[in-house]
């Protein structure tokens, strides 16, 4: 008997089936595309940095991966991806992770308020971290997502581990009943990007026979560990809208003759910040000063730099040699009623502190005026650094603060007289709110990291706003710098953003298992057809029986 | 997942079929033909239902989208379902010899051509990806209850088609016959009721076709004993 249906088990593969399957497979196999389905996560990430700075390498050098998705706990190998929460990692963990790891995916925090203050200082301490060396392993960040919460969930509940589980039947069950994630980005390769920095500049004149002239510098460019999600509320948005709005109401004062105060002023936005050595300024510079006519910049009092004034009411002077009494620095000064911080320019240092020092080096009195205490607060290279309206009302109140001691010193009023004066005076120095406000939150709705804004045409985009407004007040010229060809100051590569696909999937063994599971049912399936006949005989004599019966 | 996963969820739906095929006696007819006519009276049959429901019923891609569930307008549409059962007497009537012949050849013909039309792309296509789901696995096992299912009802089909049916069981046959085209309906409205998962949807469907499959068998052990089949 036993003999006969074996028989009939090789009957399947003897008759029908499937010598044409041979065939068919293979053909089907070759004329389907690769990979032929979506997978059911589809995600848009967000590459860390990836720059030179002085041929020396930072961030994140590579750019696409394959691999098997883990938590921060259950990774083990090269082959895996460790998907965490940003504030979950610790920086021990990174290094280990960049020294072991094949890749790595952080999910940013839904928003700010879900972080306390310390998750926040640790994030920004992270970031500060991972920007300091470069990562062979490709590096992403992801914007929070329901999907998302899941993945890292399961990953962290997940029984795929390679430690032995208590029995085989645990480890069996184990494998049918966990899901595993497949991460894939695929991206080009690494680039450098064309990076064409800008400096826009525009001169209020002044009164003829006065030849002083003051000059009102920002950056308008954001940094933080991931270009395409830095918004740079503090640092430096803030600044460049401070230019913004004192060419406003510094032209309105200038445009007529009888008000028109002595020294010229020239508003500087510079397209390249701290996180790149201050290279715009540099350039800008180095091009005013050595050209033929330095008419420009030949008689300056003195230069102010504005960089992140929105983070607290307050405003410090950075300096790099203390000002001198009766000096115009030492007028503003007092007009603005600020302290001082001294510190000097360190060249030995990768990194410039201030923009100020740019001018400094070039023997112009500068300062910085910013609500930091240091130059390495971290709140200067973070993704945190959204939009608040807190900040926003810190931001006009020291942009109103900075044009009453400006104006105090063009027009040189050591007492603002009557109440009628005062009140005359108040309405010329108004700050716009409303134009602050929208400026801000264009600023900040878009990130302008270097690798965002000196990609682009300098007419469109951050840069080219920036240039209409400023030239509604006066002219403005923009002049492009280039980078060095031989010895690059700074490289920047793209890409910045990617595609990220998760594709759940099962360990290998489970389709062996599941194999199993379907030969038992076939198996089940022939005896049932095989005791058909006898089960419909009974099954007739039943039922006949009954109907008999009625 | 793999290839191989493809292979085991083409095992699961093609084995049963075969097996049907094979070991129920009809492969000595030699009616591989047959099958395969029917399986065109399947295709046929659809085609014509495809063209009932886009002339004269309204289009519900939108509705869908906004969420609105239109129950009477589902049963109408299920109702051209009874075009299934007019598809399943042609194909039985082209079938020749006996009762239990022509009730196998045509139910494994039209059930193995559903496989082919609705399954078959779906599975190609995802239980070949990288992506594991188990509604691929889920669609083969459905498509084995799905061959029980359309035995019984060409079993049902067949038992009205003779005049020689017992009285006291024609109500029950004809009762069966004018729910089947509600059966998908009626399965998903209980698993809406009760709130079931996917794969006790699937229990649900199992069970439902075993109840059809043996009250029709009962009808026919009754209608085989007096015609002393």
């Amino acid at each position: 008997m036993w003999i006969d249906e074996a028989d009939g088990f090789a009957e399947i593969f003897r008759g029908y089936l499937p010598y044409y399957l041979l065939v068919a497979l293979p053909i089907f196999i070759i004329m389907s595309p690769v990979n032929p389905v979506a997978a059911s996560h589809e995600f848009s990430v967000y590459r860390m940095q990836q720059y030179d700075l002085h041929t020396v390498p930072h961030g994140c050098r590579s750019a696409s991966f394959n691999l098997e998705g883990r938590s921060l706990t259950s990774w083990s190998t090269s082959r895996h991806c460790v998907v965490a929460r940003v504030q979950d990692i610790t920086i021990d963990q990174f290094m280990e992770i960049r020294a072991k790891a094949g890749a790595l995916l952080l999910v940013l925090p839904k928003n700010d308020t879900v972080l306390t203050p310390e998750e926040k200082e640790h994030i920004q301490l992270l970031e500060m971290a991972m920007i300091q060396q470069e990562v062979n392993a490709p590096v992403y960040f992801a914007r929070w997502s329901p999907d998302f919460e899941d993945i890292i969930r399961d990953l962290q509940h997940s029984f795929i581990t390679d430690d032995k589980s208590g029995t085989a039947l645990e480890a069996m069950m184990n494998t049918v009943s966990s899901n595993g994630y497949q991460i894939v980005v695929s991206a080009s390769t690494p680039q450098k990007l064309e990076s064409k920095p800008v400096t826009l500049h525009g001169k209020l004149v002044g009164r003829s026979g006065s030849s002083q002239t003051i000059v009102i510098a920002a950056h308008y460019d954001s940094s933080a560990v991931v270009p395409e999600l830095s918004q740079g509320a503090d640092s430096n948005a803030s600044g460049a809208i401070a230019i913004l709005e004192l060419a406003r109401i510094f032209s309105r004062l200038y445009s007529t003759a009888a008000v028109r105060g002595g020294p010229s002023i020239l508003f500087v936005l510079t397209s390249i910040g701290h996180s790149l050595n201050y290279f715009s300024a540099k350039k800008w510079l180095e091009e005013q000063l050595d050209s033929t006519d330095a008419a420009l910049l030949q008689d300056v009092s003195f230069v102010m730099c504005l960089d992140s004034i929105s983070s607290s009411p307050s405003m410090t002077m950075h300096v790099s040699k203390p000002p001198k009494p009766g000096g115009a620095a030492h007028s503003i000064k007092s007009r603005l009623g600020v302290s001082i911080n001294h510190k000097k320019i360190n060249l030995a240092e990768d990194l410039l502190a201030w923009q100020h020092e740019r001018f400094s080096i070039r023997r112009m009195t500068a300062f910085t005026l910013s609500s930091l205490q240091s130059h390495k607060d971290p709140s200067r290279y973070t993704v945190l650094d959204t939009p608040s309206e807190s900040n926003l009302k810190n931001l006009i109140s020291n942009i109103a603060v900075t044009a009453r001691a400006l104006a105090s010193h063009v027009y040189n009023i050591t007492d603002e007289g009557s109440d009628e004066d005062a009140a005359l005076y108040n309405d010329a120095l108004a700050v716009d709110e409303a134009s602050i406000r929208h400026w801000y939150k264009y600023l900040t709705s878009q990130s302008r990291a270097p690798q965002l804004i000196t990609t682009t045409s300098s007419s469109q985009g951050v840069t080219g706003a920036l240039e209409r407004a400023l030239s509604r007040y006066m002219d403005v010229s923009v002049s492009a710098h280039a980078v060095d060809k031989r010895e690059p100051e700074y490289t920047l590569y793209g890409p910045t953003a990617a595609s990220l696909f998760v594709y759940s999937v099962k360990p290998a063994v489970f389709d062996l298992i599941l194999t199993l599971a379907i030969i038992a049912y076939l198996t089940v399936v022939y005896f049932a057809i095989q005791l058909f006949p006898r089960f419909y005989e009974e099954y007739a004599k039943l039922v006949t029986g009954k109907a008999k019966v009625h | 997942m793999t290839l191989y996963h493809f292979g085991n969820c083409l095992a699961l739906v093609y084995a049963p079929y075969h097996m049907a095929y094979k070991f129920s006696g009809i492969s000595e007819y030699a009616t591989f033909s047959k099958c395969v006519y029917a399986g065109g009276l399947y295709i046929f049959t659809q085609l014509c239902k495809m063209l009932l429901l886009a002339t004269f019923f309204p289009d519900t891609d939108s509705s869908h989208i906004t969420g609105e569930y239109n129950i009477f307008l589902e049963v109408l549409k299920a109702t051209v379902d009874f075009a299934d059962l007019l598809g399943l007497y042609f194909a039985l009537n082209a079938v020749p010899g006996k009762g239990h012949a022509k009730i196998l050849t045509s139910a494994i013909g039209w059930a193995s051509a559903e496989v082919v039309v609705t399954r078959s792309v779906s599975l190609w296509v995802g239980a070949r990806g990288s992506e594991f789901d188990w509604r691929y696995v889920r669609s083969c096992a459905e498509s084995n209850v799905a061959l029980l299912h359309t035995g019984a009802t060409a079993a049902l089909v067949w038992l009205w088609t003779r005049s020689d049916l017992p009285r006291a069981q024609a109500p029950l046959v004809a009762t069966l016959l004018a729910l089947a085209p509600y059966r998908a309906l009626l399965e998903d409205a209980l698993a809406r009721a009760l709130a079931l998962g996917a794969w006790a949807l699937l229990a649900l469907r199992a069970l439902h076709a075993a109840a059809l499959g043996l009250a029709s068998l009962a009808v026919y052990a009754v209608l085989a004993q007096q015609i002393g089949v």
